[in-house]
């Protein structure tokens, strides 16, 4: 008796799994011993199941291939075009208030060079992927940070190596991760090692720029010398901010490093979506709120650095020695405080070691922290008096057709986009312009 | 025919050809591609006032500029057939497009004369008849809101990457994406240096390098301003302060005609000295070594405990 209990709460547990994979002919058969009464009832619910989804995981399954329709003509250019505008405008929805964000930033990159990247689940290899998408990374990093360092580690054969040190040059940079021979992987990952050699070349910044370690981890497991829970209590005492992009699965300890620390974590389901986790990373980050014992109200005391302003010798200038690679050169930027000649800025001054920018390198930064409004959809044509007819930064027509396409939240029908400061209408690829590229709204001029 | 004939020189020239065969493929292939020209013009009434005095070493005055300015705009247009042209006009408090190459916005045709032709007929009267437009909008004063020169370099930002990056519109106007290459901006000044527009106008240079994008700018009347130098010297263009205020037409053929791809060849003049120091945001003096605020990045002469930002 007691063994056919068991067997009955058994078949329970497992029966709705049964009743999918195998269907009623099957369950019949394999039920033959059992009570008829219990058949049938765990046939009715295996079938109301069925009419809604055969498994419980496609709940969250998205079903593409529905949301593409095809227009009278029989093509698809237009369904095409909806979904990359809706992707566009996504992206834009991001808070536009002006949030303290910190400009000076040291990166430290860890790449996986382990023999889990060599796995071909990605074209052509991971290895390969990662080496393309971290080039292209670097140079935009590059450019919307043009004050940072990056510095990149390899994760080989259980230790850690340092591949490029921190530079604030992008070619220097780039040059290091160029060398794919120096780069073969092999061997285990080792995060503790990596993790360490990272923090230890930043241990010596100063608090007033943010430090950070982006990982490209592969792998599923690590081979760490010590306890990793001690490393990371090392850095979230140094405030470095660790952010995982995982290619493989997520594992516990990558969701643990990226929480304690306040990074970002992600893990890449093709090609194009490590792409996009790997440039979420590109912006700087919001400042973290600081404790501080003045009180509520009292404005944190911001850290002002000493920065040099150099003056440019034009080509025409007769050459001399530059300081920091002691090639002969005209052209080049004179450090105000040492009249040394450096190459290229912005960079430390070998000499006196004073940090030289010149004013652009400033200003690149200043959109972050004056953002630009973003544009409200225009929904409804009611009350309208005056239309434009065309969009007033670029001049095209706009369509008087209601676009037929699904509108999602955040799209306009008639691909109407309104500043909210001046009331000017912008078509949707201005839109787009004007937020990820200008950072100016043209009808404002401000 | 014409690309087997470069391709034969383009191999040649790489090789250990004489130089003069390298010139002729640049010009060659120059000659193929058709260029885009953004003319943004700089149209605030008192300066162009001022700039009509006889007081003056050599006065201009509007009628004459803008005389001279549509010679020089119907010599980009019959350059190449294909060129594109744009004009923006820099108005007080507003910014408005006054003629475009690629579309027509206005109905009226001007009237067929046997003595003139057509294409440079109508680039002239719509931008004449446009400007007049403006002129009486603006009506009577007391102050003078500031130029609109920021809006307007934004506004052909937009319309470059428009045509430079076509999507299938939904009016069906189908526009060949290989038709356009070095676009250029020609920014024509008349005033002085705006402090409020300079983050926007660093953010327009950095897009404008992003599109590959020449600003070349000419002073005609008015100090120097230190933003536009550092305009076209970031994008490789070239700035230059009118001497000689009534041979403009000639300084803007010889500098501003010739699109960048020539411009290996024909060397135009540029200004080397460009002033790349900031300016303290306390007193306004120029730093040689400043303190920068880590958060807003504001630069002080002298260091503060707390940023004042």
């Amino acid at each position: 008796m007691a063994p056919r209990n068991r067997d009955d709460n058994f078949m329970d547990v497992d029966s709705d799994s049964d009743i999918s994979l195998l269907g009623d002919a099957e369950h019949r058969g394999k039920g033959k011993g059992k009570g008829k009464a219990t058949d049938k009832r765990k046939k009715d619910k295996g079938k109301a199941k069925a009419k809604e989804q055969a498994y419980t995981w496609e709940a969250s399954y998205t079903r593409s291939w529905d949301t593409v329709q095809e227009d009278e003509a029989g093509s698809l250019q237009g369904a095409v075009e909806d979904l990359m505008a809706r992707g566009r405008r996504r992206r834009l929805l991001a808070p536009a208030a002006a949030i303290r964000r910190t400009i000076i930033r040291h990166l430290v990159l860890l790449l996986d060079l382990s023999a889990a990247m060599m796995d071909r689940d990605m074209r052509p290899t991971r290895f390969d992927l990662m080496l393309q998408y971290a080039r292209e990374f670097v140079v935009e990093w590059f450019d919307q940070n043009p004050l940072g360092q990056i510095g990149v580690v390899g994760m080989r054969a259980g230790i850690g190596e340092r591949i490029g040190e921190m530079s604030g040059n992008p070619q220097d940079v780039l040059k290091c991760l160029s060398e794919r021979t120096r780069l073969e992987p092999t061997g285990e990952p080792s995060l503790q090692n990596a993790i360490e050699m990272a923090r230890s070349s930043m241990s010596h910044l100063p608090t007033h720029s943010s430090r950070e370690i982006l990982i490209i981890f592969g792998s599923l497991t690590t081979c760490d010398p010590g306890n990793i829970h001690d490393t990371l209590d090392a850095c979230v005492k140094n405030k470095i901010r660790i952010s995982v992009v995982a290619l493989a699965a997520e594992m516990k300890i990558s969701r643990d490093l990226c929480d304690k620390t306040g990074g970002q974590f992600g893990v890449a389901m093709n090609e194009g979506h490590f792409k996009d986790i790997l440039f979420e990373l590109v912006p700087p980050p919001a400042q973290r709120a600081v404790a501080r014992a003045g009180g509520p109200g009292a404005n944190p005391a911001a850290d002002l650095m000493m920065m040099g302003f150099p003056t440019r010798l034009p080509d025409s200038s007769p050459p001399s020695l530059c300081a920091c690679h002691s090639d002969m050169k005209s052209e080049g930027f004179l450090c105000p405080r040492c009249m040394a000649k450096v190459c290229d800025v912005p960079t430390d001054c070998d000499i006196c070691g004073l940090m030289i920018v010149s004013s652009p390198h400033l200003a690149r930064s200043y959109h972050h922290l004056f953002p630009v409004k973003p544009y409200e959809a225009v929904t409804s044509m009611e009350g309208e008096s005056m239309l434009q007819a065309a969009c007033h930064a670029c001049a095209r027509i706009f369509s008087t057709s209601v676009s037929t396409a699904a509108t999602s939240e955040g799209m306009s029908p008639w691909g109407r986009y309104r500043c909210p400061d001046c009331h000017n209408d912008f078509c949707a690829e201005c839109d787009v312009f004007v937020h990820d590229v200008i950072h100016c709204c043209p009808g404002c001029g401000k | 025919m014409i690309t087997a004939y470069l391709l034969w020189l383009y191999r040649s020239s790489t090789s250990h050809a004489p130089n003069w065969t390298k010139y002729l493929t640049c010009i060659i292939s120059a000659m193929e591609k058709a260029s885009h020209l953004s003319v943004i013009v700089d149209l605030s009434p008192t300066q162009w006032h001022l700039s009509a005095q006889t007081s003056n070493q050599y006065p201009l005055s509007i009628e004459t500029f803008l005389s001279q300015l549509l010679a020089f705009l119907n010599a980009h247009i019959a350059s190449k057939h294909e060129n594109s042209l744009v004009v923006f006009g820099a108005f007080p408090g507003k910014s408005v497009l006054l003629y475009s190459s690629t579309e027509l916005l206005s109905d009226d045709v001007p009237s067929l004369d046997a003595n003139s032709y057509l294409p440079f007929k109508l680039v002239d009267s719509t931008v004449v008849q446009r400007i007049m437009n403006e002129f009486d909008a603006i009506g009577e004063l007391d102050e003078e809101p500031s130029c609109a020169l920021v809006g307007a370099v934004t506004k052909a930002l937009c319309y470059i990457n428009r045509i430079t990056h076509p999507s299938s519109t939904t009016a069906g106007v189908a526009e060949d994406p290989s038709i356009v290459h070095d676009p250029r901006i020609l920014i024509l000044s008349v005033s002085p240096d705006l402090s409020s527009s300079y983050i926007p106008i660093m953010n327009a240079i950095f897009s404008a390098q992003k599109l590959k994008v020449t600003i070349d700018v000419c002073k005609v009347y008015g100090p120097d301003t230190v933003f536009l130098q550092q305009a076209a010297h970031l994008t490789n263009g070239s700035y230059i302060y009118l001497e000689r205020r009534d041979a403009l037409l000639q300084y803007l053929i010889m500098s501003f005609l010739s699109p960048t791809s020539i411009r290996k060849i024909l060397a135009v003049p540029k200004q080397d000295k460009i002033d790349f120091r900031a300016a303290c945001f306390c007193h306004k003096n120029i730093v040689d070594i400043g303190f920068v605020c880590s958060v807003c990045l504001s630069i002080f002469c002298q260091p503060l405990p707390v940023c004042s930002t």
